[in-house]
C-alpha cells in the first residue's frame, strides 16, 4: 500500500515516521491568505497578537500551530511532529480538534509522529513508514511487533512488564483505568 | 550564575532563545554519532532524543559521564527529565522553577497549569500512593511491581 491508498481510508491515520516540515510561510502571519484569520488563530490556540509577527521568528510550537492553521480548510490534513513541539495540554487539545474535524467535517487527518502516545484514543490504524515504504501496520497499540520500529510508550511498557512477569492486567492506554485495575488486583 | 552540571531543561514552548546564556556549550540539534561528542567539554542537546529508547539515552549519558563531559538536555518530553538529577522548567523564556528533579516534580499543580504532565512512573506512583498501595515514588517497572505484588 502506498501513501495515496492510506489517504483514501476513512478516519484518522497515524504514521510513525520522521516528518520534515518546510515552512511554507515565513513572512508576517497577517499576510497568510486565510478567510477570518482571527477565528483560525483561535482554533490553533493563538490570538490576534500574532498577526504582526513573522512566522520565521516564532517558536517551533507556534510555527506548528500556524502550519496547522493553513491546513484547516484542506480536505486532507497532513501534520506531524506533535510530540516534538507541543506540550501535553496542547496535544490533548489538538487531538480533540482532529476528532472534531474528522467526525463533524469529514476531513481526513493524517498524523506523522514517532511517539505512539500521540495516537492514543485518536487513530484507527498505525503505519510505520520509511522512505515512503510501509514497513508495518497495525490497529493494536499492544502489538509488540510495532515496538520493533519505535519506542514503546511507558504505560504500554509497564503493562508488557506485568504480563511478562505473570500478572494479569487490563490492556489500556488510560492511566486511570490502569490504576483502578491495579487497585482491584492488589488491595 | 552557578556552574550547571548535568541538567534537563523542559520547556512548554521550546525555543532556542533560552540557550543564549549557555554560550560555552556546543549545541547538538540534529542526529549525531556518539563518538563525535568526545571533542566537546560541554554539550547542549536540543530536542534530539525523541526517537531514542531509554537504553540508548542512558548509554549516551553514561558515555559522557565517563569522559567528564557536561551536558544539558533541552526537551519538551517529560519522560526525559528522569535521566538527570537536576531539572529546570521554563515557561516560555523564563525559568519557572528549578531544583533536584524529584523535588521539582512534586509541584504537580504548577507543572500542569503550564501544560506539562508528570513522567508516567511518577504519576502512577503518586496515584498508587494516594490509594495507600505503595509508600514512595518508584522510577522503574521492576521496583514498582516489586512493591505492589510483594
Amino acid at each position: 500500500m502506498e501513501i495515496k491508498e492510506i489517504i483514501k481510508q476513512n478516519g484518522i491515520i497515524g504514521i510513525i515516521s520522521n516528518y520534515e516540515n518546510t515552512l511554507k510561510y515565513t513572512n508576517l502571519v497577517k499576510d497568510i491568505n486565510i478567510k477570518d484569520i482571527s477565528k483560525a488563530l483561535k482554533m490553533v490556540l493563538l490570538d490576534d497578537s500574532y498577526l504582526d509577527k513573522k512566522v520565521s521568528e516564532l517558536t517551533l510550537n507556534e510555527q506548528f500551530k500556524i502550519d496547522l492553521m493553513t491546513k484547516l480548510n484542506k480536505e486532507v490534513i497532513i501534520i506531524g511532529n506533535l510530540s516534538k513541539v507541543l506540550n501535553s495540554k496542547d496535544i490533548d487539545y489538538f487531538k480533540k480538534l482532529f476528532l472534531k474535524l474528522n467526525n463533524e467535517y469529514h476531513k481526513k487527518v493524517i498524523i506523522i509522529d514517532n511517539d505512539v502516545k500521540v495516537f492514543f484514543s485518536l487513530v484507527k490504524r498505525i503505519y510505520v513508514m520509511k522512505n515512503k515504504n510501509i514497513l508495518y501496520e497495525t490497529d493494536n497499540f499492544f502489538d509488540r511487533n510495532l515496538y520493533k520500529y519505535t519506542v514503546c510508550p511507558k504505560i504500554i511498557d509497564f503493562i508488557f512488564y506485568l504480563e511478562d512477569h505473570g500478572h494479569e492486567i487490563i490492556k489500556t492506554t488510560d492511566i486511570y483505568e490502569l490504576i483502578k485495575d491495579i487497585y482491584r488486583r492488589v488491595s | 550564575m552557578k556552574e550547571i552540571t548535568n541538567v534537563t531543561i523542559i520547556s512548554t514552548n521550546i525555543n532556542k532563545n533560552i540557550l543564549q546564556i549557555y554560550k560555552d556549550y556546543q549545541l547538538i540539534d540534529q542526529s549525531f554519532k556518539i563518538e563525535d561528542l568526545l571533542q566537546y567539554k560541554k554539550i547542549i542537546f536540543f530536542n534530539v532524543f525523541n526517537e531514542l529508547s531509554e537504553d540508548k539515552i542512558r548509554e549516551i549519558y553514561s558515555y559522557l559521564d565517563s569522559h567528564n563531559i557536561l551536558y544539558i538536555n533541552v526537551t519538551n518530553n517529560i519522560e526525559e527529565v528522569l535521566f538527570t538529577d537536576y531539572l529546570i522548567v521554563y515557561d516560555k523564556e523564563k525559568i519557572l522553577i528549578e531544583g533536584t528533579t524529584l523535588e521539582v516534580l512534586k509541584n504537580e499543580k504548577l507543572l500542569k497549569r503550564i501544560g506539562l504532565s508528570l513522567p508516567f512512573m511518577v504519576e502512577l506512583s503518586l496515584y498508587l500512593k494516594d490509594y495507600n498501595l505503595i509508600d514512595k515514588i518508584y522510577l522503574n517497572n521492576e521496583s514498582l511491581v516489586g512493591a505492589l505484588w510483594k
